[in-house]
């Protein structure tokens, strides 16, 4: 594809289909395979029907993901959204129990997590001096802080119309419902980024953001919009936990923010901003998933699944240097 | 250069302004309460609070290289968790023994966050959290669902007891310990020198990988004393055991005015931002605020004071350059 100029302005368009598999989707997609063989070898109740059947409880989580990834590309950070999911269950858990019917129960959801989201973001635009780790560690205590408080002293609240929230948890065909929701989301998540003027600026502004201010884009406000956009899709987030669970307690959540920046690392954003496409970390959460139900067939220590989750990581963020390295060391080797 | 007066100096400074929200943070807490600056009440603050201060003097190393720890708290589980599973068999009962052993497993941790970090050049964050879900997931591991209670670590518990000097004693060495290191050393130098310009650093000689090590071996070490430390003072282990610690930790070095870009802070402004976050606690219940509050009170105030202290360095910043104008 070549520009107005004439200047070559895709590099990905003539690669070679092997140099594809090599990239660190294709990397994904085959562990992603060898991850579904290891669950049919481990259990003979790992097949789809039962993996779609298990999966929503984990689906949950796969929202926060998309916003994430455009967090992250900006080399910002929220750690607040398990905090923000916690406030937004409590509060559509309120709004159920006091007799409102069930579209708007989803609104108020969808609502607090948007305006917790928008004060994020409000924050960190008006004082850009401020790294979003420190802004988004203190509206995390505070987000949970308020829903311990609207709890009460038992710090749990139930949804006692659970009838409601049936239409969330049908199967459409094999797959829930959810299941659509996520892709949904995947999808319009993933041209946004690829294919838009607010995607691309998303990169100039994580590559470099003092050439991007310069450059006309305007910084504050999509570090804003971003930022309110994490706190909606927590709001998703809880909905869909809300329709597994039935209930919100204290620790409703908690550590969302770090399994979900897990997952958007091994699918390949960097932490440092401008790099990385969500496709990978789309992949990167079905492989937990699928792992997650895998080894839960096959009732091992969920705690284990951790110390796994974590190895993945580390690993996976090691891949880059190390190919580098043999990469100079084959070159050394060339030269002398 | 005009020479600054002494008043002028310590006024401007930021542990000055700390200085001033802990006295005034006493006296209303005073007034609310006469009994809160009695010697129980103020020796139940430190002991209560003594992993926060501990391994913040470690996150304050970090931070000042321009990194970030979250392992600390899955550290600390892990080794505490060794620590009381070996107490709990019987196997080693030797107090001092067992410090050290904790030590000796903080350290090992920090080395691997260490080389990963500067060896591996992998952001601090994603391999500190990748570390955190490990240790974690180990210490559940060991614990093999069983937990060390009060009476298995009977005579462990001694050193860290209610009026026991132990915890306080360790508290005021690390804290001296960090000041003379971090002030008049060269190893203390190195790190102020990587945190503010690593490439300047690099340039001008320093060993910046080996800096970044021995960085997060201090954490790592601290983080395992403090596994220790807490099994003592709790007198139990549990692998869940004093989850989300990191985040208070931060918090308390973010509040006594170290920088997360690395390159600024000290010892004393995180001791003093340490009490001031440790005197919040303690004294909102007197305040009257409901033990279900603090968490959101506590949010607020850390807020406020990032907040306020952009706003201050905003103000400087501005009667700086109008006094260049004329």
């Amino acid at each position: 594809m070549a520009g107005k100029s004439g200047r070559e302005i895709s590099i990905a368009s003539n690669k070679s289909a092997l140099s594809r598999v090599l990239s660190w989707e294709g990397a994904l997609v085959l562990i992603f395979i060898a991850v579904n063989i290891l669950g049919v070898i481990l259990s003979e109740n790992y097949t789809a029907a039962n993996v779609l059947r298990q999966m929503p409880r984990y689906l949950a989580e796969i929202f926060i993901l998309f916003p994430m990834g455009y967090i992250l590309i900006l080399a910002d950070i929220d750690i607040s959204v398990g905090s923000i999911v916690c406030l937004s269950a409590t509060m559509a858990c309120f709004a159920g129990n006091a007799g409102l019917p069930f579209p708007v129960v989803i609104l108020v959801c969808l609502l607090v997590g948007l305006i917790c989201g928008a004060v994020n973001g409000a924050i960190l635009a008006k004082f850009t001096e401020l790294p979003s780790m420190i802004v988004t560690l203190a509206t995390q205590i505070i987000f949970r802080g308020i829903a311990e408080v609207s709890m009460g002293s038992g710090g749990t609240i139930s949804y006692t119309n659970s009838a409601d929230l049936i239409p969330l948890t049908t199967m459409a065909g094999p797959f829930p419902i959810s299941f659509f929701g996520v892709v949904i989301a995947a999808v319009i998540f993933i041209v946004v980024l690829s294919k838009t003027t607010f995607g691309r600026k998303l990169y100039a502004i994580g590559s470099n953001k003092t050439a991007a201010y310069y450059a006309g884009v305007k910084v504050e406000k999509i570090r804003f919009i971003v930022f309110s956009l994490a706190g909606l899709m927590s709001g998703f987030c809880a909905l869909v936990l809300l329709s597994v669970l039935f209930s919100a307690n204290t620790t409703t959540g908690q550590g969302f923010e770090m399994e979900v920046i897990a997952m958007a690392v091994f699918g390949g954003i960097a932490t440092t901003g401008g790099k990385g496409n969500l496709v990978g970390g789309f992949i990167a959460a079905f492989i937990i998933v699928c792992l997650r139900v895998a080894l839960g067939l096959i009732n091992m220590n969920t705690q284990l699944i951790l110390v796994i989750i974590g190895l993945m990581l580390i690993i996976a963020v090691l891949m880059p240097g190390i190919s580098q390295r043999i990469k100079t060391m084959k070159k050394m080797a060339k030269q002398s | 250069m005009k020479q600054k007066s002494v008043l002028k100096q310590i006024t401007k400074s930021r542990e000055f302004s700390l200085v001033i929200v802990l006295i005034v943070l006493c006296i209303v807490a005073t007034i609310l309460n006469p009994s809160f600056i009695s010697p129980t009440n103020i020796a139940q603050i430190f002991r209560n609070n003594a992993l926060t201060m501990v391994m913040s003097v470690g996150m304050l190393c970090v931070l000042l290289t321009g990194g970030i720890d979250i392992s600390v708290a899955s550290i600390l589980a892990f080794s505490g968790m060794i620590v009381g599973m070996l107490l709990k068999y019987k196997v080693l009962e030797n107090t001092f023994l067992l410090f050290v052993l904790g030590c000796v497993i903080g350290i090992v941790c920090g080395l691997l966050n260490g080389l990963i970090i500067s060896k591996g050049n992998v952001a601090p964050i994603i391999s500190t959290m990748g570390f955190m879900y490990i240790w974690r997931g180990l210490a559940y591991v060991i614990s093999n669902n069983q937990w060390a209670s009060g009476a298995d670590v009977v005579g462990y518990s001694d050193f860290g007891a209610d009026g026991a000097a132990g915890p306080y004693i360790i508290i005021a060495v690390v804290f001296i310990a960090g000041f003379i290191v971090l002030k008049w050393t060269k190893a203390g130098r190195k790190i102020y020198a990587v945190g503010s310009n690593a490439e300047a650093a690099r340039v001008s000689g320093i060993n910046v990988d080996a800096v970044l090590i021995y960085t997060y071996v201090i954490m790592g070490f601290l983080s395992g004393l403090c596994g220790a430390l807490s099994v003592s003072i709790y007198a139990s282990a549990q692998p869940n055991m004093q989850y989300g610690l990191e985040m208070d930790i931060i918090a308390s070095c973010v509040i006594g005015g170290v920088s997360m870009s690395g390159g600024r802070g000290s010892v004393v402004g995180t001791f003093l931002g340490a009490l001031i976050l440790a005197l919040i606690t303690r004294a909102l219940p007197l305040v009257g605020i409901d033990a279900i509050a603090q968490n959101m009170v506590k949010g607020i105030l850390i807020l406020a004071v990032v907040v306020l202290n952009v706003v201050t360095q905003r103000m400087m910043d501005r009667a700086n350059l109008e006094r260049r104008e004329m």
